[in-house]
């Protein structure tokens, strides 16, 4: 029997995915929901910065700009045009989507490094919160924006559904839809021009490969992704804030949960997400020294972990030849 | 009227003036330590919160001024431990990755350090110096701003001498235009970048305590500090010491008016924009 892996691991993913609300949620209870649709937020964006940093060396560090970019103009649009904001969240997400293939377009033009790309984005994140705190009339301040209006009532109204579930799910299968389209983008052609052009951006545009083409269609997916989320990390809180969506809440933590998950892997987003969101919970009692913990493990990860979970433990798993010996049990010989 | 709003416009002038010799202080910290080794340094504003910290600390045992000194070399010492342990490990990678990994430990130096202060100190602090102001024609020309211009071209001054006049300053510069030319001419690197980043780490704390005299710091928000630091750094040219001191007061003065004008906000996506603005018309000092 010749097993598709890598499909199956998909699949079994989203099945995972699916079962979590019957075995962990229970009626009533908000933490647990809100716990694992953070979780598959961060997964989303963690993976968006895999694609753009991991596979193509653009350092993006405004994914919470970007988030909330597309938190802002998905509720401010659906108020302004009386719709619900479901419709306007594509909207917001092409929105997004534009500013990141702007910002890789620019870059690849004027051929800048990794570090310019990393500070040029990093005073658009500061520039995008302070412009959202200035308009004041408009978006709340710092106060905020109630947003509740993401929800499916037909769906929660479901036995054994409500609104956490509903959420959870939609979450769910936005990360199944990116890991799939994650997968075939490593797996075509697209996968084969990023990791050119990782490896070597003159030979690759030497012998034909379009280099600013790929960028920003890698920065485009990335900022599509993170701007669709961004309304969803608002419906999670039921506040639109822009401390929400600070450089410390969003990009400093993605940036550890793609480190330690793996870099350029397809799961160790998902696994890095899991693993920081459930440290981030077991420190919430100590609650001061959250910060000093994270700022910790940044410094040794890069040092000293650079390669990750994911890939450490394949790694290990090839060293003892679990994968084979499983193979063979599941093929029955 | 017209005399009101000229003096006016120059008490907000001498408030702008100031408020830039103070940015080109913290565009220096930047600057210095990237074109030494390569490093962005991210955690420069915590650095000059520790000093303010240290001065309020003292505030009381002993006189202001020597409070002000043992901040700054305390600070300084604290750095220079810091890049004994922690930057050597940076140091040992080369080019692009240098870069990279120098942004991310020096943000979770940070991000540490921050959490470190914040289990004992919160809240805003600031330096208790509070010389007179003067009114002319209705409108004051605040005594703090003259005292934070007097005490950073002091410092400027000396910075001048130093690498203008002194063997270890022509030997920066030397290291900043060409490292591996520098280490052909016997130059010992790496003792002339812990010396250097030690330099760039005292005079961050003494722009931490001018910044502490002319407003108060808040202590949770150092990354604010380091943005505006790194921003003069990208205006003036990040390897050119004179570009960032000419930043730093084109800066001030600007967002000064700014936010005399306009507001706050108006003010910092200003300094950004120009900061955006730059980075794209001329990048090649990042590269």
């Amino acid at each position: 029997m010749n097993v598709n892996w890598d499909l199956h691991r998909v699949t079994l993913v989203g099945l995972v995915l699916l079962v979590i609300p019957p075995i962990f949620f229970t009626q009533g209870s908000r933490t647990i929901p809100r716990l694992f649709t953070l979780m598959a937020i961060m997964a989303i964006l963690t993976l968006a910065l895999n694609i753009v940093f991991g596979h193509t060396d653009q350092l993006f560090l405004f994914t919470g700009a970007i988030a909330a970019t597309g938190g802002y103009t998905t509720i401010l649009l659906a108020e302004y045009l009386g719709v619900s904001p479901w419709f306007t969240m594509p909207i917001a997400a092409a929105i997004a989507g534009l500013i990141g293939a702007l910002v890789s377009f620019v870059a690849a033009r004027r051929g800048l490094g990794i570090i310019v790309i990393s500070i040029l984005t990093l005073a658009l994140q500061f520039s995008i919160v302070e412009l959202i705190n200035s308009f004041r009339d408009i978006t709340g301040g710092s106060t905020g924006l109630r947003v509740t209006s993401l929800t499916i009532e037909p769906l929660a109204a479901l036995p054994f559904l409500d609104n956490q579930a509903v959420l959870y799910y939609t979450t769910a299968a936005l990360l199944v839809a990116l890991l799939l389209l994650y997968r075939y983008l490593v797996n075509s052609k697209y996968g084969l021009a990023f990791e050119m052009i990782r490896q070597d951006e003159d030979a690759a545009e030497s012998i034909g490969v379009n280099v600013a083409k790929y960028k920003i269609i890698a920065g485009f997916i990335a900022t599509f992704a993170v701007g669709l989320v961004g309304p969803l990390l608002a419906q999670r809180t039921g506040f639109l804030t822009p401390t929400q969506f600070s450089f410390g809440q969003i990009d400093v933590i993605i940036l550890i949960m793609l480190i330690i998950g793996g870099l350029r892997t397809m799961y160790g987003p998902i696994v890095g997400a899991v693993v920081v969101v459930m440290i981030n919970e077991q420190l919430r009692e100590f609650g001061a020294y959250r910060l000093m913990v994270f700022g910790i493990l940044l410094i040794l990860l890069f040092l000293y972990f650079r390669r990750g979970i994911v890939p450490w433990v394949t790694s290990q798993a090839r060293e003892y030849g679990i994968v084979e010996r499983s193979r063979e049990l599941i093929s029955g010989s | 009227m017209v005399l009101e709003d000229v003096i006016g416009i120059a008490a907000l002038l001498i408030d702008g003036i100031s408020r830039g010799f103070l940015y080109a202080i913290l565009g220096l910290g930047i600057t210095l330590v990237f074109g030494m080794g390569g490093i962005l340094n991210l955690s420069i504003g915590v650095f000059m919160v520790v000093a303010i910290l240290i001065v309020a600390e003292l505030t009381g045992m002993v006189p202001l001024a020597l409070a002000m000194a043992l901040a700054i070399v305390l600070t300084a010492a604290l750095g220079l431990g810091i890049e004994r342990t922690l930057l050597k490990l940076v140091y040992r990678s080369e080019g692009e990755e240098r870069l990279l990994l120098g942004i991310f430990v020096t943000l979770g130096l940070a991000l540490a350090m921050e959490g470190a202060i914040a289990l004992n100190w919160s809240g805003p602090y600031s330096v208790h110096l509070e010389p007179p102001s003067w009114e002319i024609a209705g409108t004051f020309i605040r005594g703090r701003s003259l005292v934070v211009i007097g005490l950073a071209l002091i410092v400027l001054f000396g910075m001048y001498l130093f690498f203008s006049r002194t063997k270890v300053g022509l030997a920066t510069r030397t290291i900043m235009q060409d490292e591996t030319g520098a280490r052909l001419c016997g130059i010992n690197i790496d003792r002339m970048r812990a010396g250097i980043w030690t330099l760039s780490i005292a005079i961050a704390a003494f722009g931490g305590l001018l910044w502490g005299i002319s407003s108060s710091a808040d202590v949770g928000n150092t990354f604010a500090l380091t943005t505006i630091a790194i921003v003069v750094a990208i205006v003036g040219g990040v390897t050119s010491i004179v570009g960032v001191v000419v930043a730093g007061v084109v800066l001030g003065v600007i967002s000064t008016f700014l936010t005399a004008y306009g507001s706050t906000y108006l003010a910092s996506i200003s300094l950004f924009a120009i900061a955006i603005i730059v980075l794209l018309v001329k990048p090649e000092g990042f590269q």
